[in-house]
């Protein structure tokens, strides 16, 4: 029997909330690429976009605010051969836990990582989050925003991320293509999801994405993986940039680069650890049948002998 | 073997060598089948600023520092000045003769409110400001002077264009050769620390013999000292010693941001990341290695930590004060979530950044309260080196037999000094191995059906569950239901009284000494060693005492604790902190306020002599507190 992606948990998000595209079409790629309750993990922060792990049927941790991608690394580095979904709202990934997403791009640790992009805070009340422009006054503010905006795209083409791409969350059948992708990228993939916070956001809403959207595989050349035989990488990712800062007239969707080419933070480990990835610190053995160590100190700390 | 007891201070600038000099000086030693206890102490500087190490040697056990020192050995003009209460009656001063006329003033890397208490004492006996009006302050405390051609020596042994690179060998040769030390063990001491570094090895070959052969011409040479049979001896510090410890105890993964004293934890462990397994069947079974990750910060490395603990790996991490003060969310997160992990505390002075690389004890209180909401956590705290190993496998049992964080606090002193380990047990403790749940889909991580409140934990990629901060049900989903909170909560707590009826009491606390002496001494961590050196002096005396010594503080050993002080007249707590923090978790605990405090916090390791001399002058005058001062 196909395994039951959701859990039989009432899901308390606001009616119309861009969260339940989101949700379905995380299950939906999950059930595609057929992982499992043994394969896969999703991880999250806090806020609104922190209780989907809840309403997913794998295991999962609903961590602190923020700290989703260093919870969810831990998962991956120490068990590499799960794969890790770790979801986080703009004001998770990009303010309190901005340090660690672009520590991310660094490591290319092999995280899926899920942006819910919404440009408020919306279990706090309606502030301002990080994605929302400078200037801009949704109705819970009392006056517009005072901050910039950061570009998440840019931002993570910046940091390194080996998988940058923008989905869309009244559009299942594209982000769930994009979730897919990227949970088979080796290394970390940030997927920023635009949606509407019905509650709190009320110029983002739907009908204001549903108009400037599009999509950047319509245009048949577009190809934004780079492998070891891409002649010039460099050229990718100047269009990628470029695309990436487009938002007043059109808003672009799809997959702005994937390179191939980064090694992913496991693999690099693999290079020094013995055995990492055929035997990582989650499934070693570390006593014998009598319950004592395995490991021999006076060979394995010879130079500290006198 | 040849009866020694002899302390060593030898210092120069930070980067000049002084850790080769003390190194040099203990491997000699520990060849020669003496033990060692040496200590560094060094600024927050990469290059300049003093830096030196105490070293102890003696022909029986040695467990602390003692003041004045036998020997100061100066490689550069400010080791002279920085010293200058150091000198006690017979001290020798050794020094490179050309230093003499150097200027205070010229000093110019020692602190300024240092250098004016140089030049008040200088002033105030009508002394010139320079190494000269030093050293004749230094004589007039009893010190002798001994001044080295130290730039003739290395040109009659080396052709280099920067003789001063040979200053720390050079040093520490002539020291050894005084104190009696073989130029062999001498030379075989510097073969072993640059191993196959021929290039680097013969110069200091022929800086050692002709060293030996200056101290001989000049009748400096000690009688040879006679030698002990050498066996598999470690030299460790606390540092290693946690190391080595946390990889016999199972650990595969940890995370780190560099800070100190801490980090050097985590490089030793990077250094050793591919484990060689004992004989027989554990060569079968050991693959793998440890995975070091050094994080974007200490919060990202206390839940990385958690995230891998989450697989099944035994995970840690280690870090200071600041750090640790970034990782209190984390940690709540730890107790909430009942994830086993281990958080090795290197205490230094603080607040803030306090002193980033000197001693201290002041973390005690914020590590049995750190994070927010009420957690159950296990606080232990290690005396020794050898504690160190132990105590890192006893943690990660800890943690994964009570599903919780355990804080591991060591000290700055303790974490920098070197001790000799004769070998170390790998049958001593057993590794606990938690019971795993049925491997069948989705169970109750917290179920509330265990009498000790551990449910059976799962692990990410077997079993199908949930954590979350928030108040949870049994499946770990979300509840803020008023039945179940308080379920959760009993349920947690529970296994904190299951450990303290469980965990034996001498893994908690212990006496040493006279059992029936009337005057207790209480103390932790790193002025383990210098109080039962004291006790032992103190007896000698003819003033009983006994030391009644912490180890666990998390859950608090309170019966057993309570029952000793009460069976004492006089009780005195020791501790490198200001405000008495064990002190006031004993008087929490049982009631019982400590008679007399002797605190030290100056950043500087608490001595065996000072300790011996304060706590008779509590005695004698009846002072509540005493403040200790040794250490430059």
């Amino acid at each position: 029997m196909a395994h039951n992606y959701r859990t039989d948990l009432t899901i308390d998000w606001c009616p119309g909330c861009g969260d339940f595209g989101i949700l379905t079409s995380i299950t939906q790629a999950l059930g595609e690429l057929n992982y499992g309750p043994k394969d896969a993990v999703v991880i999250s922060g806090i806020g609104c976009s922190g209780k989907t792990p809840h309403y997913v049927n794998l295991a999962g941790a609903h961590t602190l605010h923020g700290r989703g991608i260093p919870f969810a690394t831990g998962v991956k580095l120490a068990n590499p051969r799960l794969k890790v979904l770790a979801i986080g709202g703009d004001g998770d990934l990009l303010s309190i836990g901005a340090g660690h997403f672009v520590a991310e791009g660094r490591r290319n640790t092999g995280l899926t990582i899920v942006l819910f992009d919404n440009e408020v805070y919306g279990l706090t009340k309606g502030q301002a989050a990080p994605t929302m422009p400078l200037g801009m006054q949704t109705k819970s503010l009392a006056r517009p925003n005072v901050y910039n905006k950061v570009n998440p795209v840019s931002l993570a083409i910046a940091a390194g991320y080996s998988f940058v791409a923008r989905g869309f969350s009244f559009d299942t059948k594209q982000l769930k293509e994009i979730i897919k992708r990227g949970l088979m990228n080796d290394g970390s993939s940030l997927i920023d999801v635009l949606q509407p916070c019905p509650t709190y956001n009320n110029i983002n809403t739907m009908e204001f994405y549903r108009g400037k959207v599009y999509k950047l595989e319509d245009d048949k050349s577009w190809d934004p993986v780079i492998t070891e035989s891409t002649k010039d990488p460099l050229e990718k990712y100047k269009i990628a940039g470029i695309k990436a800062l487009e938002w007043d007239e059109k808003i672009p969707t799809g997959i702005f680069i994937e390179n191939r080419t980064i090694p992913s933070f496991p693999k690099r480990l693999n290079e020094y650890i013995p055995n990492y990835l055929t035997n990582p610190p989650a499934v070693q053995i570390v006593s014998d049948s009598k319950g004592y160590t395995i490991v021999d100190p006076a060979k394995t700390f010879a130079d500290k002998i006198a | 073997m040849t009866k020694l007891d002899i302390n060593v201070v030898i210092g120069g600038p930070q980067g000049g060598g002084i850790d080769t000099s003390a190194n040099l000086m203990s491997r000699a030693f520990a060849f020669s089948g003496f033990d060692i206890f040496s200590t560094r102490e060094f600024h927050s500087n990469i290059k300049g600023r003093h830096s030196y190490v105490h070293i102890r040697a003696r022909n029986e056990k040695v467990q602390g520092l003692k003041y004045p020192p036998d020997i100061l050995v100066a490689l550069d003009p400010d080791t002279i000045f920085e010293h200058f209460e150091d000198i006690g009656k017979g001290t020798k001063i050794i020094y490179d003769s050309s230093f003499e006329n150097s200027d205070l003033s010229q000093a110019r890397m020692i602190m300024r409110d240092t250098a004016a208490r140089i030049k008040a004492t200088l002033d105030g006996k009508k002394l010139t400001n320079n190494v000269k009006g030093m050293l004749t302050y230094m004589e007039s405390n009893g010190g002798l002077l001994l001044p080295i051609p130290f730039e003739q020596i290395v040109r009659n042994a080396v052709d280099d264009g920067v003789p001063n690179r040979y200053y720390n060998t050079l040093g520490a040769a002539i020291t050894l050769s005084i104190i009696g030390i073989d130029a062999e063990s001498t030379k075989e001491a510097i073969k072993h620390i640059f191993g196959n570094k021929e290039k680097v090895i013969s110069p200091n070959l022929k800086v050692i013999d002709e060293a030996y052969k200056y101290a001989s011409e000049n009748k400096l040479c000690g009688k040879t000292l006679e030698m002990a049979a050498s066996k598999t001896r470690f030299l460790l510090t606390g540092n290693d010693g946690a190391a080595i410890g946390k990889l016999m105890g199972g650990l595969r993964f940890q995370t780190y941001y560099p800070i100190t004293p801490a980090s050097d934890e985590s490089s030793i462990l990077e250094e050793h990341e591919a484990i060689t397994w004992l004989k027989g069947e554990a060569e079968t079974l050991g693959s793998g290695g440890v995975a070091v990750v050094q994080t974007e910060d200490e919060i990202s490395a206390v839940v990385m930590a958690a995230g891998a603990a989450m697989t099944g790996a035994r995970s840690a991490t280690a870090t200071s004060g600041p750090g640790f003060s970034l990782m209190a969310e984390g940690i709540s997160f730890a107790g909430m979530d009942e994830i086993p992990l281990v958080i090795t505390l290197y205490q230094r002075g603080g607040p803030s950044t306090g002193l980033p690389t000197r001693n201290g004890q002041s973390d005690l209180l914020f590590a049995l309260n750190t994070g927010h909401g009420e957690f159950p956590r296990i606080v232990i705290s290690s005396g020794d080196v050898n504690e160190c190993i132990y105590d890192s496998v006893k943690a990660l049992n800890y943690a994964q037999k009570y599903q919780l964080p355990v804080i591991h606090l060591i000290d700055k002193n303790l974490a920098n000094t070197t001790e000799v380990v004769d070998g170390i047990d790998v049958k001593r403790e057993k590794i606990y191995i938690r019971e795993q749940p049925g491997d069948n889909g989705i169970y109750k991580r917290f179920a509330l059906d265990s009498k000790n409140g551990v449910s059976k934990m799962g692990t990410f990629g077997n079993q199908t569950f949930w954590l979350t901060g928030d108040e949870h049900d049994e499946l770990g989903h979300v509840t803020e239901d008023t039945v179940m909170r308080e379920a959760q909560m009993d349920k947690r707590f529970r296994k904190v009284e299951v450990a303290a009826a469980e965990i034996p009491i001498e893994e908690r606390a212990v006496v040493y000494g006279d059992k029936n002496a009337k005057i207790t001494l209480v103390t932790w961590g790193s002025q383990k060693g210098p109080a039962l050196e004291a006790i032992e002096e103190l007896s000698k005396e003819g003033i009983k005492c006994r030391l009644l010594y912490l180890r666990m503080f998390m859950p608090f050993p309170s019966e057993f604790v309570a029952e000793v002080l009460k069976a004492s007249s006089t009780n005195i707590i020791i501790e490198s902190n200001m405000l008495a923090q064990a002190a006031q978790i004993i008087r929490m605990n049982t009631g019982i306020d400590m008679d007399h405090k002797i605190l030290k916090y100056n950043g500087r390791h608490v001595t065996v002599d000072e300790l011996v001399e304060a706590v008779k002058e509590v005695l004698k005058n009846k002072e509540k507190k005493l403040v200790l001062k040794n250490g430059a």
